[in-house]
Formats: C-alpha cells, sequence, structure tokens
C-alpha cells in the first residue's frame, strides 16, 4: 500500500507542474499505460485507484454530540404533521408558530423534531421543551436527581433550573424566593428578569423585602419589574404628587339607580399636550397610588368599570395590568364582562396576569362578550388554549360574524373577496385555537355545509386542532 | 361555476390543448383518480419517469399539474376535468391527499383559473381530430429510414469528438492541473461546446458540470477530484468507442432512451415489488435544464435495490412541485434502463399507496466496499447510492457534517444537515457517494424516516 501511495502522491504532483507522469506509473500498471495514450490511460487507473482505495476521514477526532432528549409527552401524531407543517410555514398574515406550540402543548403533545425545535433563544417555549432548549443551547449538564436547592443551583442547566423554580414557586414560595435572592446577582441581567419573573406566581408581601433589593439593581428591566410587583403589593414607590396630578386629570362619579357605584371617568382633556401627559403619568403612578390620590379605597375605585374615552380607558386597564393587585385586576375584569357599555377589547391588557384556573373560569362569559371576531378571547386566554364547547362558542358575536363571512366569501366577485378573506382566515384561525377536538370537528362540518371545500386551507387548523385527541395518543 | 363541457372549453388555452388531451382520456393512462367534495385529482403517466400529479378544483375552478407544461391548464388538467363531466363514478371518493392539500395552500385564485383566448374550441371537435390521426404506414417506414441514417452520422461525429476529448485530456495533463483547476470554467466550456456540436450531448453536459463539481470542493480536494473526474471521462470514452451499441454507454455519451424504449425493451430488467420514495432531488444544470430526481428503494422481499426515476424539464417552466412524497410507499414494477448495474428506471406499472410502514433492508457493514464493487462494473459513474450501517451524524470544529458509522467509517456530507440529524440516533441512511462528499437523502433514525432536503 505504501508503494502505491508514494507513486500517486509522484504522479499527482507531476501532473499538477505539467510534466509526464508515466514514470512513476506502478509496475503493475506499466503494460495498460504503454503506447499512445499512456498518460490518458494513467489518469484513468489513477483517479479509480484514489476513489477506492483512501477512505476519508476528519481530520480532529469528532464526538457526536448528545442524542436529543425524549421529552416528557409523546409526539403529535404522524397523520396531523403534515398539517402542522404547513401551519408553521405559512407566511401569510402573522406567524401561528407560539400558538401552535401552546395548542399542542395543551393537548398533551409535543413537537416533532423534525417539524420544529425550539432556537437556542426560544425562552417562551413552553416548560415541557426545557430539555431541548438544553439541547439547542449545547448545555449538557445532568439534572441532579434530587429537588432544586441553593446547593446545587449550579449542577442545572439554565432551562430545567427555571422550570424546576417555577414548580418550587407554586409549592414553596419562600424557599423558592430565597433561591432566587441569593442567585440572581449571579445571572446576567437578562436571565436576571427571567428570574424575578417567576415570583409572580404566587406574589405576597413576603417577598417585598427581596424586591425593594432590587431598587439599585444594575438593569433597568430588573428595576421597574421589581417596582410593579411592589406596586401591585400596594408598596408603591412612584411619586405622590404625580398620583395626584393624575387624579385631577379624571374624574370620579356614581352610576346606578338603586345601588349607587363609584366610577371612575376618563374624560378627554383640554389639548393633546394635557392627553400626552396623562398618558405618561398612566404609566408613572400605581394603582394603590392613584386609589389614594382620589381618596377612594381600591375597591371603591372598581365598583363599576371606567367609563370615558378609550384611549384613557386602555390607558387605565395597562395601568391595573402592571401594578394593580390580584384583587383589582379580578375586579375590574368582573366588571368589563358585566358592563355591556364597557369596550371590551381592552379586556386584553389583563391576559398576561390570569391563571389557567381564571381563563378557564372567565372563557364562556369572555366569549359572549368578544366583539373582536375572537381576538380578545385568544389574548386573554394565552396558552390555555383548545378548551371552549361549541355551546361557547357558537354564543360569541364572532361567530355570527364567521357565518356572514363565509357567505360573503362565497357570493364576493374577486375584487371584495380580497378584502373579506383574510378577515376570514383569521377568524377561523383563533376560533380554531379555542375551540376543543369535539367543537373543531363540529365547526369543520357546519363551514363545509355553507359552502368552504373541506381541503380550504384555511381549515387546516381546525383540521390539527380536531385530530390532536386522546384517541390519537400512541 | 359548475363543471360543464362548455367550461372546458372555455378555459382550454386552445384547440390543439383539448386535441391533446383528449389522448389521454383513456382510463389506462391515469392510475389514480379520487374526489372529495369539489375536488378532483388523478396521476396521468407521462412521457417521464415521474408520473404527472393533477389537481382540480371543480367548484371554484383552478387546476394545477406537476408537469413542466406552460400552457394552463395544461393538457393532463382539461383531460382530468373532461373525464370527470364525462363520468363521475369513475373518481373514487376518499380523504384528500396531502399532496392536494398542500395545492390548496399555496394556491393563487385568479377569476375563476380560465386563460380565455380567442378562437372557438371544442370537445367533440378535439375528439374526432385524435381519431383522425391514424399512422400512416410508408411514413412510418421513411421516418425509420431517416432515423437509422442519423444515428450513424451521430456515431461518426461523435467518435471524432471522444479522440477529441481525449487529447484535450493529455492537454491539460500536459499543461498542468494547477492550470487547468485556474481556468476551469472557460477550458471546461469550450470543449464541452465541441462536444456538443459533435452530438455527444450527455457527454457535453456532463463535462459542462464538472467545474461545478469541482468547486464545491475545498481547494486541497480538487486535484484528486479532477484526477477522478478526467479518469473518469477516459474510460467512459473507451468503453463506449470499444462497444457503441452498448445501451448504458450510448445514455452517456449521447442520449438516453425514452421511456417507451425502456418499456418496449424485452432484456430491461423488470423488478415487482415494494418501493419506499426516499426523497427527490431537483438541480438546475447549466444547459438550462432542471433535472429532477426521485429515488425509490425496494422495502419488500429480494436484494436491497435503490431506483431513480430521472426527468429533465427547461427551467423556463417555472419550479415544479414533486411527483412523490417522501416517506410515500407503493407496490409497483420498475423497468430499468440497460445498465451493468441497473439504477436508472420508469415504472411500468403501479399499485395503490400503502399506509403500513416498512423496514428498510439491513445495511452492509461496509458501504465503501459495496462502492468500489460497484465502481469496477461501472467505473465512470460519477456517483452512486450507498445504504449506510447505524451511525451518528458529527459536525467537526469548522461546522462542517461527516457521516460516523459505529464501526469508525467516515464521510463528509455535502450538505448542512437538518438540526435533528445531530442529536439523531441513524440506524440506517440513504445517501449518494461521489467519492469526496456524501449527500443524505434520508435516515431512519430514533425519532423516525428523517428527510435531507438539498
Amino acid at each position: 500500500m505504501r508503494d502505491i501511495d508514494s507513486s500517486l502522491a509522484r504522479i499527482r504532483n507531476a501532473w499538477m507542474a505539467g510534466r509526464s507522469a508515466l514514470e512513476h506509473c506502478p509496475v503493475a500498471w506499466r503494460d495498460g499505460t504503454s503506447g499512445d495514450g499512456g498518460e490518458c490511460a494513467l489518469i484513468a487507473l489513477t483517479g479509480h485507484a484514489t476513489a477506492v482505495l483512501f477512505r476519508p476521514a476528519p481530520p480532529a477526532p469528532i464526538a457526536p454530540r448528545p442524542l436529543l432528549p425524549a421529552l416528557a409527552f409523546p409526539t403529535v401524531p404522524e397523520g396531523a404533521r403534515p398539517r402542522l407543517r404547513r401551519l408553521l410555514a405559512r407566511k401569510n398574515g402573522a406567524s401561528l408558530e407560539r400558538s401552535l406550540i401552546d395548542l399542542v402543548t395543551a393537548r398533551g403533545f409535543a413537537m416533532h423534531p423534525a417539524d420544529w425545535m425550539p432556537s437556542p433563544r426560544d425562552d417562551w417555549a413552553p416548560d415541557l421543551y426545557a430539555p431541548w432548549l438544553d439541547w439547542v443551547r449545547a448545555e449538557s449538564k445532568a439534572a441532579p436527581a434530587s429537588d432544586l436547592t441553593l446547593e446545587n443551583y449550579d449542577q442545572w442547566s439554565w432551562a430545567e433550573r427555571r422550570v424546576e423554580l417555577a414548580a418550587l414557586r407554586q409549592r414553596d414560595p419562600a424557599a423558592a424566593r430565597a433561591i432566587i435572592a441569593a442567585k440572581a446577582a449571579t445571572e446576567a441581567a437578562e436571565r436576571r428578569v427571567k428570574l424575578i419573573e417567576i415570583l409572580e406566581n404566587n406574589l405576597s408581601a413576603d417577598d417585598a423585602e427581596f424586591l425593594a433589593t432590587l431598587a439599585k439593581d444594575r438593569s433597568e428591566r430588573v428595576q421597574a419589574l421589581a417596582s410593579a410587583y411592589l406596586a401591585r403589593l400596594g408598596r408603591h414607590s412612584d411619586s405622590d404628587a404625580l398620583a395626584k396630578e393624575l387624579a385631577e386629570m379624571l374624574e370620579v362619579g356614581k352610576v346606578g339607580l338603586v345601588t349607587r357605584r363609584t366610577q371612575l371617568v376618563i374624560k378627554p382633556l383640554k389639548n393633546a399636550t394635557q392627553n400626552t401627559r396623562r398618558r405618561e403619568l398612566f404609566k408613572l403612578v400605581s394603582f394603590s397610588n392613584l386609589a389614594q390620590a382620589l381618596g377612594l379605597s381600591e375597591q371603591q375605585l372598581l365598583e363599576s368599570a371606567p367609563a370615558g374615552v378609550e384611549d384613557g380607558i386602555a390607558e387605565f386597564v395597562q395601568m391595573i395590568g402592571a401594578t394593580g393587585s390580584d384583587e383589582a385586576r379580578r375586579l375590574l375584569l368582573d366588571r368589563m364582562v358585566h358592563d355591556t357599555d364597557f369596550p371590551f377589547a381592552h379586556a386584553r391588557w389583563l391576559g398576561p396576569r390570569l391563571t389557567p384556573t381564571e381563563r378557564r373560569a372567565v372563557l364562556s362569559p369572555v366569549l359572549v362578550r368578544d366583539p373582536n371576531l375572537f381576538e380578545t378571547t385568544v389574548v386573554l386566554m394565552g396558552s390555555t388554549l383548545g378548551e371552549a364547547p361549541i355551546s361557547a362558542l357558537e354564543k360569541s358575536p364572532g361567530y355570527a360574524a364567521l357565518e356572514s363571512s363565509i357567505a360573503s366569501v362565497l357570493e364576493a366577485d374577486d375584487k371584495t373577496r380580497t378584502t373579506i378573506e383574510p378577515m376570514l382566515e383569521s377568524t377561523l384561525n383563533r376560533v380554531a385555537l379555542l375551540a376543543d377536538a369535539r367543537a373543531a370537528a363540529e365547526l369543520i362540518s357546519r363551514v363545509t355545509s355553507r359552502g368552504l371545500s373541506p381541503a380550504d386551507p384555511r381549515l387546516e387548523l381546525l383540521h390539527l386542532n380536531a385530530a390532536l385527541t386522546q384517541e390519537t395518543k400512541p | 361555476m359548475a363543471l360543464t363541457r362548455g367550461a372546458i372549453e372555455a378555459m382550454a388555452p386552445d384547440q390543439s390543448a383539448l386535441a391533446a388531451a383528449s389522448k389521454l382520456l383513456q382510463p389506462a393512462k391515469w392510475p389514480a383518480r379520487g374526489r372529495s367534495g369539489g375536488l378532483i385529482w388523478g396521476e396521468c403517466q407521462g412521457s417521464g419517469a415521474n408520473p404527472y400529479r393533477v389537481v382540480a378544483d371543480t367548484a371554484d375552478p383552478g387546476s394545477k399539474c406537476t408537469c413542466p407544461s406552460r400552457k394552463f391548464p395544461c393538457k393532463h388538467a382539461l383531460a382530468l376535468m373532461w373525464m370527470f363531466v364525462e363520468d363521475e363514478s369513475a373518481f373514487k371518493a376518499g380523504d384528500v391527499p396531502d399532496w392536494v392539500n398542500d395545492w390548496m395552500g399555496r394556491r393563487r385564485k385568479s377569476g375563476g383559473g380560465a386563460a380565455q383566448s380567442g378562437g372557438a374550441k371544442s370537445l367533440d371537435a378535439a375528439r374526432a381530430e385524435a381519431a383522425e390521426s391514424a399512422p400512416d404506414p410508408e411514413a412510418e417506414v421513411r421516418r425509420k429510414a431517416a432515423s437509422e441514417k442519423r444515428a450513424q452520422d451521430t456515431r461518426r461525429s461523435v467518435l471524432a469528438a471522444t479522440e477529441e476529448l481525449e487529447i484535450w485530456i493529455a492537454d491539460q495533463l500536459r499543461t498542468g492541473l494547477t492550470s487547468f483547476l485556474g481556468d476551469l470554467g472557460g477550458r471546461c466550456r469550450r470543449i464541452a461546446a465541441r462536444l456538443v456540436d459533435a452530438k455527444a450531448n450527455a457527454l457535453a453536459s456532463r463535462v459542462d458540470e464538472m467545474p461545478s463539481r469541482l468547486l464545491s470542493l475545498s481547494a486541497e480536494e480538487r486535484v484528486d477530484a479532477a484526477i477522478q473526474e478526467l479518469g473518469k471521462l477516459v474510460l467512459l470514452v473507451r468503453a463506449w468507442r470499444a462497444n457503441p451499441d452498448e445501451p448504458e454507454l450510448r445514455r452517456e455519451v449521447i442520449a438516453s432512451e425514452t421511456r417507451d424504449d425502456v418499456l418496449a425493451n424485452a432484456e430491461s430488467l423488470r423488478v415487482t415489488s415494494r418501493w419506499e420514495v426516499l426523497g427527490e432531488r431537483i438541480a438546475t444544470r447549466r444547459d438550462g435544464l432542471v433535472s429532477q430526481t426521485t429515488w425509490l428503494m425496494n422495502v419488500g422481499p429480494g436484494p436491497q435495490r435503490f431506483a431513480m426515476l430521472l426527468d429533465f424539464f427547461p427551467a423556463s417552466a417555472g419550479r415544479r412541485a414533486g411527483a412523490f412524497v417522501a416517506g410515500e410507499r407503493f407496490s409497483a414494477e420498475l423497468a430499468f434502463y440497460p445498465a451493468k448495474a441497473p439504477l436508472r428506471a420508469v415504472i411500468a406499472s403501479r399499485g395503490d399507496p400503502e399506509k403500513a410502514s416498512a423496514d428498510w433492508p439491513t445495511a452492509g457493514d461496509d458501504p465503501f466496499a459495496d462502492h468500489a464493487e460497484q465502481m469496477l462494473v461501472a467505473p465512470w459513474r460519477i456517483d452512486a447510492p450507498l445504504l449506510l450501517p447505524e451511525g451518528r451524524i458529527c459536525a467537526d470544529a469548522a461546522g462542517r457534517a461527516w457521516w460516523r458509522s459505529n464501526s469508525d467509517m467516515w464521510a463528509p456530507l455535502r450538505d448542512v444537515p437538518p438540526a435533528l440529524a445531530l442529536g439523531a440516533s441513524i440506524e440506517s441512511a440513504a445517501g449518494i457517494w461521489d467519492g469526496a462528499r456524501l449527500s443524505l437523502i434520508a435516515a431512519q433514525t430514533n425519532w423516525g424516516t428523517l428527510g435531507f432536503d438539498a
């Protein structure tokens, strides 16, 4: 083998330089390379020998990566995967990625990694995917066999650590806070924010002391988050003067013939400068401080849904979403649901703070009140998707609008159709995210009986929803 | 708007499209026809190796066909709709296949999809026209004689061209491979043009594509790869000169047979088995043609075998949807183009798709030894498919991916693999090995079958 190696190397060098290589021809090849065309015969033999004699090998040893871990849920049924891939690849309209992942997870399935894997920055991915996040980030720490403690904190990968801390916060808030308080400073600002966010669950007065220490954190985002949590606990750090200034831009009236209830009225101000200032103040002042400045308790201020200009109402709701206590935001949502005059779309600002239990409790009344083709409901439901029965969906104004837009699309000319079709598609997608599997199947039956083709791509998400049932689990 | 004969006449681009469609009305040309709601679909075996998949919406007229025709609707779509208006019952009601759903998702509606054009168009006239076009025996004799004369002329000019190609190869060695690699595109283009003039079209294409194959490698690999490429050319032209009637060599040097030639050839290898679609490769060539290769592997009884369904169409025809979906399985009789190691094939007959999964055949321990054996049989081949045993995909420090067998054989991958490949245990993999790079097509992994889209 060494002889042929060195012959081939000499032949190669000769040809690179433009010299004849026949003198380097191995003895065994001489008969075949004599006579006219000898150089061509030699290249045929050399080429073939090079192709079959040598095996490729990497220049340095390479170790394979660890295997992608299996997840706790089974993967999506094989038959549903083509639909999922089409939906993920869809380029028109808003991306469905997060909603799809949430729906699939809510149904107890995991994505197939050939169809979707989180990117290293996808911290939004459901906890289920923590092992994959570790894998894509090449964090190969094996989680300790015991629970997360202060001592073994560093032995956990970032994704698994967050999941464990969230679970610990649920069952033992003080223990989770102690670990976060001890370790937050060792994390980068972006991760510090994520750790502090864990405290939102079961937030209590016991957390106030630690949150107060974050007032001088290096990160403004951490400072703002801690300040908002403190405000929810009634410990506002904003100035009383600002609260007073805001209170002077608002009015408090009374409504109700029998039971007189307090109502905040947000009237238009005299000029744009004043309106802009009020908008700023809603962001700077906490809800508890505003109530105090108005001389009311939080409960009194929320005896009825606020009234007035839409922008002002939206800013007030956002203020409660950020700094209102749990009780305040519960009261406000309740008022919004029951006051039919209230512009319900603004309820969306309370969505991020609802717990899954609260979301399920308000699903039916929210559907009845949602005027925006299921959009507000989808926002309020967050990741609690795929649970609405057909009886609740058909009571929503969105359902009637859906039926009428199908009729419009089928009857419209091409020009009109291009404006109605996107609306129909987004409505169908939203209702598909909300419906339970039985409702999804029923909706497919209803809309196809009204004229849509069963293969209409706008029904893909409904078909997917209907296919994600317990019966399809392996 | 319901589909009627009048609607088909209105949407046909011209009378000749209807006449062409009328020749496709025999059920034998349509191995599969289905319907669901207002959708109808079917597969039509045309002149290519891959069948054409045709779908039409009868409720909101529109259609799509995987054929490369520039006419819209094409003759296949017109024929499908025509058969439907004449006999709806011949279309089997069933679930909408995924490829139909794919089309629906990408469909652009354009006011009924009909390409209205002037001139009277009639289905009846088209059918009558087709019936009248009976073959003329005398014209057939004249055509055959002219064809034989052309073949003799071609052989003479190709013979001269192959001798010129050998001289050209010797010239490249004489002036040095360093210089050759420095002016690769220009030199190959010039000799390829001479080969085209001499009607050695297949050989010309191969030489014309050589620069892109060599330039896809690192600079230090190019010299050895150039030696292999030039050496294979010598082997090919000498083999052809020794046996110019050999179908495989003629195909590699001049042009390939038609589908009908292969089906009519009693010496063509016929294999009836269950086949799995491994994947598809689409490549645009320098000569303006797009090659579409569908890779199949038998998953039924019998020795492991690959098959390649190869079609060409003009790049100007636009992007074409695949004929099959990776992972599909069906029973079929394939007719292979005659060759020492048969690989290219056409589908002679096909059964219904199979839903049951099938295990892949067991791969040999040393795929490169098998490859070397194949290269002894047909040493001019540029590449050949391999079935690889258990292993992993790894990435080196530079990010280049490698396949590694459990027995520590290595092969660098041509393309960046999907992220999952680096975290999956490869139970078996199918790929194309060209001596320098491995192009994986599909792999069976602990996560199921994984496609490597190129």
